[in-house]
C-alpha cells in the first residue's frame, strides 16, 4: 500500500507546532492566577495609556464648552504647559474638572499620568529587549565557544555586576543629557553585559551537550547557524521571562532617577513625584495633604513594575521545571 | 498475623481524573516471613508501601481498605490513626529502605547523626553514648566500619550508602521492614552481596519483609512469598516455588518465562506483547485481558474476583493455567 | 581549600584594578570640575589660582594623576576630599559608614530573618493560603517605588500616629546640651549591637554541639536575653540611655522601611529552593523515620535551603552601601549613598571616585566571605 503524503509547506508546520505549544503554556499559564493578574494590570494600562488623547476632548466637552477660547489659550489637559486659570490656587485637591487634582504648577495629574504611560512602556520594553537580545547572544556564544570568549564575557560581567547601577548611571548623567530614549539605550546595555549572560550562559551549556548539536555540526553547519537556529531558540523562553523582570527594573530605575532629578526626561511618573518632592510638598507634616501629588503616580509605577514581575514569576514557574507542580 | 492489608485503594487525583494506583490490595504478613512484590514499573508497587506508612504526596486520595498492625496488644488499623499517632509506628514499627538509596542520606548531616536522629526520636530517654553504641553495632552488623559513622554521604561509595541505609532501617528494631527497590541502583556483584546480607540479617533478627521489585531475579532470592502486580492489583500470590513452578496467571506465567535460566530444562523464551494499561482509565474487565492470548469474552467484561484456588495461592483469573499448559503469547 | 582562596584573591585583586581604573577614568572624563567652579570667582588672582590647582594636584596631565591615585591606593589613601577641603576621603567614609552599615545591617538581617522564615513555610505548604498571600504582599513590596513606601511610612508613622519621628538622623534640640557628639554614641550603640551579635553566634555554636531541641534553645534564648538585658543596664547608668534612644528611635522608620522592601528577595529565594528540595528523596525518609513534620521541614528540609540564601544575604550585605542612596536621601540620613549624591552634587571627584571603589571593595570582599562560608555549610564543597 503507499501512503499518500499530503505536502505541507515547513512554515504551515512550524506555525501549528507554535501554536500548539503556545496552547500547552496557555494552559499551564491560566492557573497561575498572580500572573493573570499581572497579565491584567498590564493591559489594563496599555489601554489606559492609549486612551489619553480623549481624555482632554471629553474635558472640555463637559467643562470648558462656553469658554473655548480659555482652552485654547491655557490647554489646561496639556501634561507638560497646561494651567487652569479658573481656580485659584495650585496644587488643588482632586475634582470633578481635574479627577487627580492639579500640581504646584497648576498641570492636570490625570492627564500627567496618561500621558507618561505608553511612555513607561516604551522604555522599559526597550531596555529589557536591549539586555535579552545581548544577553541571549553573549550567553550563547559564550556557552557555544568556550575559551578565551567565554572567560573575557564573564570576566566583563563581573565588572559590571560590581558597579552600583543606579550610582553608575548617576554619573553617567553628567555626561549626557539622559533623554527617555538614550537611558533605556544605557540601562538596556548595562544590565545586557551583567548577571543576565551568567544565567542564559548556563542554560546554554546544558542545550549544547544535547545531541542535536553534535548531528548539526557532524552535517557541517556554520558556528553562527547553530548558535542562532539551534542554541538560541532553546534558551529563548528563559530570556523571555528575563525580559520581564527586566522590565520592572528599567521603570524603577527610571522613575528612581527622575524622582532625583538626574534625568532629563520631560514628564514620567517619577517626574510627577519629584514635582511634589522639589516643589517641598514632601516635607514635614504636610505630607499627608497633598497625597494627590505623589500618591498616584507612586502608585502606578508599583502596579507596573510588580505586574510585569507577576507575570515573570507566572512565566519562570512555566519555564523552570524545578518550580512545576509535580 | 503481623500484617494484614485488606482492600486497600488509594487513587491519585490528577487533572485527567483518578489514577487508580492502589486498586484493592489484600495480603498477610507473619513475623519472620517475607513477601516479594513484583511487576512492572508503573504498576503501583511503590504506592503500596507509601500508602501503608501514609507518606503520600498531597494529590493522593485514600479510598477504601485497612492496614491492620499488631502491636503486641492487639492489632491498630493503621488508616485510621491520627498523624501523632501514625508517626509513632513509623520506622519503629515499620521502616523502610528506599528505592533511591543514593538520596535517602541528608548530605549535609553525618551518616550517625541521621541515624542517631531516628534512634533518639523514639527513645528519647535514652543517652547518646547508648545511642552512638547501638550505631556502631548495626554498622558491623551490615558490614561497614563503625569508625565511618562520623563521616559526611559525600564519603561513601554506592554499596556504603546502601549498607548505611540498611542499618538506619534497622536502628528502632522494627517489627517490618519495606525494602523498596533495594539495590536496584548497585552494579550486579555488590547487589548479590547486599541482598544476601539482608536475607541473613532478617533471618537473624526474625523480621517481617516486603520486598518491592521489578526484578524477579532479585525477588526470588530473598521472598519466602510471592505476589504479582498488575496495573493496580495483585493477580497472583503464593510461595515462591508455586509461582515458579506452577503460575497460574498468564500474567505470571509470561514473567517467569521472559528470563532464561541457566538451570534445569530449557524453555523458550517468552515476550508478553503490548504495553500495561494507563491507569487513568484501565479496561473494565480482566486488567491483563488486551494482552492476554487465553483472553475471551467474559476477561473483557467482567474483572475477575481474586480468589484463593488452592491453599495459600490466590490468583485473580477467569482461565488459570493449568499444570502443563503451555500459554503462547503472540508477537504484535 | 587555601590554594582556592588564594586563587580567588588573587581574582579579587585584579578585578579591584581594573575596577578602580575604569572608575577613574570615568570620573576624570565627567565634564567640568569642582575646580572649574571655583576658578571662575573673579576676585582670585593669578597666583591664588596656579596654587588652587597645585593644591587641588591639576597642574599635572591626567595620567600623571592616575598613576599618583593608584599609588596612593595602594597603601589605602583614597585623596583629600575637594568640598570637605582638607578632610580626607578616608576619613569621611570611616564618619559616615557605621551609619549605613548600621542601618542596613539591621534592616538585612530582619528581612533575611522573616524571608527565610516565611519562604520555608510558604513552600512547605505550596499553594496554600500562606504561600499565596506572602507571594502576592511580598512582590508588591519588591517591586513597590522605594520612595512612595518611604513617603508612606514617615506620613503613618509620622504624621498619622504620631510615635516616631520624621526624616531625621538625630532631634537637634535634644542634643544641644549633650555631653557627648552624636557619633560617639552611635559608635558606642554599634559596638553593643555587635557585642550582641558576637554573643548570639557563639551561643549559636555552643548550641550545635548540644543535643537535645530544648538545651540549645535555652542555651540561645537565656545567652541573647542576658546581653540584651546587661547593655541595657549599662546603657542606662551611663546616663546616655536618652541619647541612644534618640537615635534607635530615628532609626526604626528606615529600618521598617528598607526591609519591608526586601523580605520578599529572601523569602523568593527560600521558596524556590525548598520546593527543589522537599522533592528529595532524603525528605521522604525523614518523614518515615516518623519525625514532627515541624522538625522535618526545619532541621531537613530548610537546612539544605538554607545555602543559596546564605550567599545571597552575604552578596546583599556588599550591596548595602551603593543601596543606600535613595532610603537615606528620603529619611535624611546621613551615611554614604548621601554623601554619593552630594558628592555628584558639588563634583567632588575625589570623594566620588573614593565611595564607588570603596563599595566595590566591600562588594568584592563580600563575595569571599560568601564563598568560604557555602564551603563551611556545606560539606559536600572542598575547593
Amino acid at each position: 500500500m503507499t501512503e499518500m503524503v499530503v505536502a505541507e509547506p515547513l512554515w504551515k508546520i512550524r506555525l501549528k507546532l507554535w501554536v500548539r505549544s503556545f496552547k500547552t503554556g496557555w494552559e499551564l499559564f491560566k492557573e497561575k492566577k498572580l500572573a493573570l493578574f499581572g497579565l491584567g494590570v498590564i493591559i489594563f494600562f496599555a489601554i489606559f495609556g492609549l486612551l489619553y488623547p480623549l481624555y482632554p476632548m471629553i474635558m472640555r466637552n463637559l467643562f470648558w464648552k462656553d469658554d473655548p477660547f480659555g482652552y485654547q489659550t491655557f490647554m489646561p489637559y496639556d501634561p507638560i504647559i497646561g494651567f487652569d486659570p479658573d481656580i485659584v490656587s495650585h496644587p488643588s485637591p482632586p475634582s470633578l474638572r481635574h479627577p487627580l487634582g492639579t500640581d504646584p504648577l497648576g498641570r492636570d495629574i490625570l492627564s500627567m499620568i496618561m500621558y507618561s504611560t505608553p511612555r513607561e512602556f516604551v522604555l522599559g520594553i526597550t531596555a529589557a529587549l536591549i539586555t535579552v537580545i545581548i544577553g541571549t547572544i553573549i550567553g550563547a556564544s559564550a556557552a557555544y565557544y568556550g575559551g578565551v570568549i567565554d572567560t573575557f564575557f564573564m570576566r566583563l560581567a563581573d565588572i559590571v555586576m560590581l558597579f552600583p547601577s543606579l550610582a553608575l548611571l548617576m554619573v553617567l548623567s553628567a555626561f549626557m543629557e539622559l533623554t527617555l530614549f538614550r537611558l533605556a539605550l544605557i540601562m538596556g546595555i548595562l544590565a545586557g553585559f551583567g548577571s543576565i549572560t551568567l544565567v542564559l550562559k548556563a542554560q546554554a551549556l546544558t542545550v549544547k551537550v544535547r545531541p542535536f548539536i553534535d548531528a548539526a555540526k557532524s552535517t557541517g553547519a556554520s558556528d553562527a547557524y547553530i548558535i542562532f537556529r539551534h542554541i538560541i531558540p532553546n534558551i529563548l523562553p528563559l530570556s523571555f521571562l528575563y525580559m520581564m523582570f527586566n522590565v520592572t527594573g528599567a521603570i524603577f530605575t527610571e522613575a528612581v532617577l527622575s524622582f532625583l532629578g538626574l534625568a532629563n526626561i520631560r514628564m514620567s511618573w517619577g517626574v510627577i513625584i519629584q514635582m511634589a518632592e522639589s516643589s517641598g510638598y514632601l516635607m514635614g507634616a504636610s505630607i499627608g495633604t497633598y497625597w494627590w501629588l505623589w500618591l498616584p503616580a507612586g502608585v502606578c509605577i508599583t502596579l507596573l513594575c510588580s505586574s510585569f514581575y507577576f507575570l515573570g514569576r507566572g512565566l519562570e514557574e512555566i519555564v523552570n521545571p524545578r518550580l512545576r507542580k509535580r | 498475623m503481623l500484617l494484614s492489608v485488606r482492600d486497600l485503594r488509594m487513587y491519585y487525583r490528577t487533572k485527567m481524573g483518578y489514577v487508580k494506583a492502589v486498586d484493592g490490595i489484600n495480603f498477610d504478613l507473619d513475623q519472620g516471613e517475607s513477601l516479594g512484590i513484583v511487576g512492572e514499573s508503573g504498576c503501583g508497587k511503590t504506592s503500596i508501601s507509601m500508602t501503608i506508612l501514609r507518606l503520600l504526596p498531597d494529590n493522593a486520595e485514600f479510598k477504601t481498605g485497612s492496614v491492620l498492625f499488631d502491636t503486641g496488644n492487639g492489632p491498630v488499623d493503621l488508616v485510621k490513626l491520627p498523624e501523632s499517632e501514625m508517626r509513632k509506628y513509623r520506622w519503629r514499627g515499620i521502616s523502610m529502605i528506599f528505592q533511591a538509596a543514593m538520596n535517602s542520606l541528608n548530605p549535609v548531616y553525618r551518616v550517625g547523626d541521621q541515624i542517631i536522629e531516628a534512634i533518639q526520636n523514639h527513645f528519647p530517654d535514652m543517652p547518646l553514648d547508648k545511642a552512638r553504641e547501638k550505631v556502631a553495632e548495626l554498622f558491623t552488623l551490615v558490614g561497614l566500619d563503625p569508625s565511618r559513622m562520623d563521616q559526611y554521604p559525600h564519603q561513601y561509595s554506592g554499596g556504603m550508602k546502601q549498607r548505611a541505609v540498611i542499618a538506619m532501617a534497622l536502628a528502632c528494631d522494627p517489627k517490618v521492614i519495606i525494602a523498596d527497590e533495594p539495590t536496584t541502583a548497585l552494579d550486579v556483584i555488590v547487589q548479590d552481596r547486599i541482598l544476601k546480607e539482608i536475607r541473613k540479617i532478617q533471618k537473624k533478627l526474625n523480621m517481617a519483609m516486603i520486598y518491592i521489585s521489578h526484578d524477579i531475579a532479585v525477588i526470588a532470592e530473598v521472598s519466602d512469598k510471592i505476589a504479582v502486580m498488575y496495573a493496580g492489583k495483585f493477580v497472583e500470590l503464593a510461595d515462591a516455588v508455586t509461582v515458579f513452578k506452577r503460575p497460574m496467571h498468564p500474567y505470571t506465567y509470561g514473567l517467569m518465562h521472559a528470563f532464561p535460566s541457566t538451570v534445569g530444562e530449557k524453555t523458550e523464551l517468552v515476550t508478553i506483547p503490548g504495553e500495561p494499561p494507563n491507569l487513568l482509565n484501565p479496561p473494565k474487565g480482566c486488567r491483563f485481558a488486551p494482552r492476554c492470548p487465553k483472553a475471551d469474552s467474559v476477561c473483557l467484561d467482567v474483572d475477575p474476583k481474586y480468589r484463593e484456588v488452592e491453599k495459600n495461592h490466590f490468583v485473580a483469573c477467569h482461565h488459570p493455567v493449568q499444570p502443563k499448559e503451555v500459554v503462547r503469547f503472540y508477537a504484535d | 581549600m587555601l590554594k582556592f582562596l588564594g586563587k580567588r584573591v588573587l581574582q579579587i585583586v585584579i578585578l579591584l584594578f581594573i575596577y578602580v581604573t575604569v572608575v577613574y577614568w570615568l570620573i576624570e572624563a565627567m565634564p567640568g570640575s569642582f575646580v572649574d567652579q571655583y576658578l571662575l570667582n573673579p576676585k582670585l588672582t593669578p597666583e591664588i589660582r596656579e596654587n588652587l590647582k597645585r593644591q587641588f594636584g591639576f597642574d599635572k596631565p591626567a595620567h600623571i594623576r592616575y598613576l599618583i591615585y593608584m599609588k596612593n591606593f595602594l597603601t589605602l589613601d583614597l585623596g583629600i576630599s575637594f568640598s570637605y577641603f582638607p578632610t580626607k576621603v578616608t576619613t569621611i567614609i570611616a564618619e559616615r559608614l557605621p551609619r549605613t552599615v548600621f542601618l542596613f545591617v539591621t534592616s538585612t538581617l530582619v528581612s533575611y530573618v522573616l524571608g527565610y522564615s516565611l519562604g520555608k513555610r510558604a513552600a512547605w505548604k505550596r499553594s496554600g493560603i500562606l504561600d499565596k498571600t506572602t507571594t502576592f504582599v511580598g512582590i508588591v513590596f519588591w517591586t513597590i517605588f522605594l520612595p512612595l513606601l518611604a513617603i508612606f511610612n514617615i506620613w503613618l508613622f509620622g504624621v498619622i500616629l504620631k510615635i516616631l519621628p520624621l526624616n531625621q538622623f538625630i532631634d537637634p534640640n535634644l542634643w544641644k546640651t549633650a555631653p557627648l557628639s552624636a557619633q560617639t554614641i552611635f559608635i558606642r550603640l554599634l559596638l553593643t549591637a555587635l557585642v550582641f551579635l558576637i554573643v548570639f553566634l557563639i551561643a549559636l555554636l555552643i548550641s550545635n554541639r548540644l543535643k537535645t531541641i530544648p538545651a540549645k534553645k535555652t542555651m540561645l534564648y537565656t545567652s541573647s536575653i542576658t546581653t540584651i538585658v546587661v547593655s541595657i543596664v549599662i546603657w542606662i547608668l551611663s546616663g546616655y540611655s536618652i541619647y541612644a534612644w534618640d537615635i534607635i528611635k530615628h532609626m526604626v522608620l528606615p529600618v521598617l522601611t528598607l526591609t519591608l522592601y526586601s523580605f520578599a528577595g529572601s523569602m523568593l529565594v527560600m521558596r524556590d529552593t525548598m520546593l527543589d528540595v522537599i522533592r528529595e528523596d532524603y525528605i521522604t525518609t525523614a518523614k518515615a523515620k516518623g519525625l514532627p513534620d515541624n522538625v522535618v521541614r526545619d532541621k531537613h528540609a530548610a537546612r539544605n535551603a538554607l545555602l543559596p540564601l546564605v550567599t545571597n544575604f552575604v552578596i546583599s550585605l556588599g550591596f548595602t552601601v551603593g543601596g543606600g542612596i535613595i532610603t537615606e536621601t528620603m529619611f535624611s540620613w546621613p551615611g554614604i549613598g548621601r554623601a554619593y549624591l552630594e558628592a555628584l552634587n558639588t563634583q567632588d571627584t575625589p570623594l566620588l571616585i573614593g565611595l564607588l571603589v570603596f563599595t566595590g571593595i566591600f562588594v568584592l570582599i563580600a563575595h569571599l566571605v560568601a564563598d568560604v562560608l557555602y564551603a563551611v555549610l556545606d560539606p559536600r564543597i572542598r575547593y
